[in-house]
């Protein structure tokens, strides 16, 4: 049935204010989610008030530049700082973005930081997606063939490489599937809007073979048409991608199949 | 969600779940089938609405005896009562998460739409053939 209440470490309370050092020219406020489940403490938003005349231009620098300066207990995943990695997905001001993508002038003087909504915390900023990642493995990403192997590459005409366009550049980075209200409600069984945008990756892909089992494996009232066209994953993916509409694709060829 | 860290089941368990269904494409095209086929239905019913609203039971009764009248007034309540019975699915599959109360309500939401449905043909057959009536 519907829960009315939730878990204990659902409240956040205030937590430490971390003043700006003397001196500091340009001061922003960040407020950060802070949380270690191994612990017997609430989450917490701790604040800190940032020099970031003195720090880099993306959210990114200013949080490194507090886990460095002010506070080094502060935990997040980064790794390429420019959009690649899709490490430091997070949200920011309410919104799943790339920490290293945004600089901290698009938001206001008072900026708030959280993990990836509705995903297990390990530690602050840091969300498990494990989950998220073996949704992805069960589509079976790769090239499936049963032709033998050609003594090259497998050719592929460039009107049909097009199609794959707005579907190789995803990342992973989880911004579109944690940002799904429908993931939120049935994230167990739905496989959310990045995992299904890969696989309509492999479906649109000229080259596979396999492409009625994999539509076999998708056909399912929650593994793909969970689905409301909610259309949060296009608003916030940070790469500019619309998996709601490779959703939509996927299921266009489902009534394909048996019309 | 349970945190992963305390189960036993490996992430890509978890993920695979019970495997698909094979079957959602069906629902699909109600969904939509029914949808468009509203669209005069309802359009139709406005019309007809204006129409009896002044003449009462017996020119609902001269009305419905026009075999395309009760035809189209048939298909309607039908294909409503489809449209509502797939829709009504979908929310109580989102939002139930115990299984046991999620199969009650979707019983329940059958036997909801079936039974607005035949009640609504039973009208409409009632007005639309007096003879039945008088049995």
């Amino acid at each position: 049935m519907v829960q009315l209440t939730l878990p204990k470490n659902s409240k956040v309370v205030r937590g430490k204010h971390h003043p700006a050092p003397e001196g500091a020219k340009t001061v922003k406020t960040f407020k950060i989610y802070r949380y270690d489940p191994e612990g017997e403490a609430q989450p917490r938003w701790d604040t800190y008030d940032v020099d970031v005349a003195a720090c880099g231009p993306m959210v990114l620098d200013v949080l490194l530049h507090i886990k460095n300066t002010m506070d080094p207990t502060l935990a997040l995943r980064r790794s390429c700082r420019e959009g690649v990695c899709g490490s430091c997905a997070m949200n920011i001001g309410g919104r799943n973005t790339l920490a290293c993508t945004h600089g901290h002038e698009d938001y206001g003087n008072s900026v708030t930081v959280a993990p990836l909504p509705s995903q297990p915390v390990l530690k602050d900023l840091i969300p498990d997606l494990n989950l998220f990642f073996a949704q992805y493995a069960s589509i079976e990403p790769w090239l499936q063939t049963d032709t033998p192997e050609p003594q090259r590459e497998w050719e592929q005409d460039p009107k049909d490489r097009v199609k794959l366009d707005g579907l190789y550049e995803c990342i992973l980075c989880a911004c579109c599937t944690t940002s799904c209200p429908s993931y939120w409600w049935n994230g167990d069984k739905y496989l959310g809007p990045a995992t299904l945008l890969q696989a309509y990756r492999w479906l649109a892909d000229s080259r596979d073979e396999a492409k009625g089992s994999r539509l076999d494996a998708l056909e399912d009232p929650f593994k793909l048409y969970r689905c409301h066209t909610i259309m949060n994953c296009a608003q916030v993916c940070p790469k500019g991608l619309n998996p709601a509409k490779a959703i939509a694709q996927i299921k266009a060829m489902l009534v394909e199949r048996v019309v | 969600m349970v945190s992963t860290a305390k189960q036993h089941r490996t992430p890509l368990a978890r993920a695979r779940g019970l495997g698909a269904a094979h079957h959602g494409v069906s629902h699909f095209i109600i969904e939509r089938a029914t949808s468009v086929a509203l669209v005069p239905l309802c359009l139709w019913a406005v019309w007809a609405g204006l129409k009896l609203a002044p003449v009462g039971y017996e020119g609902a009764q001269s009305f419905f005896a026009s075999p395309v009248n009760a035809v189209l007034a048939i298909l309607l309540v039908l294909i409503a009562a489809r449209h509502m019975s797939v829709g009504m699915r979908v929310v109580i599959e989102d939002y139930i998460d115990d299984t046991a109360m999620r199969i009650a309500l979707l019983l329940l939401n059958t036997g909801v739409a079936g039974l607005f449905a035949a009640l609504a043909v039973f009208s409409i057959l009632k007005v639309a053939l007096p003879g039945l009536a008088a049995h």
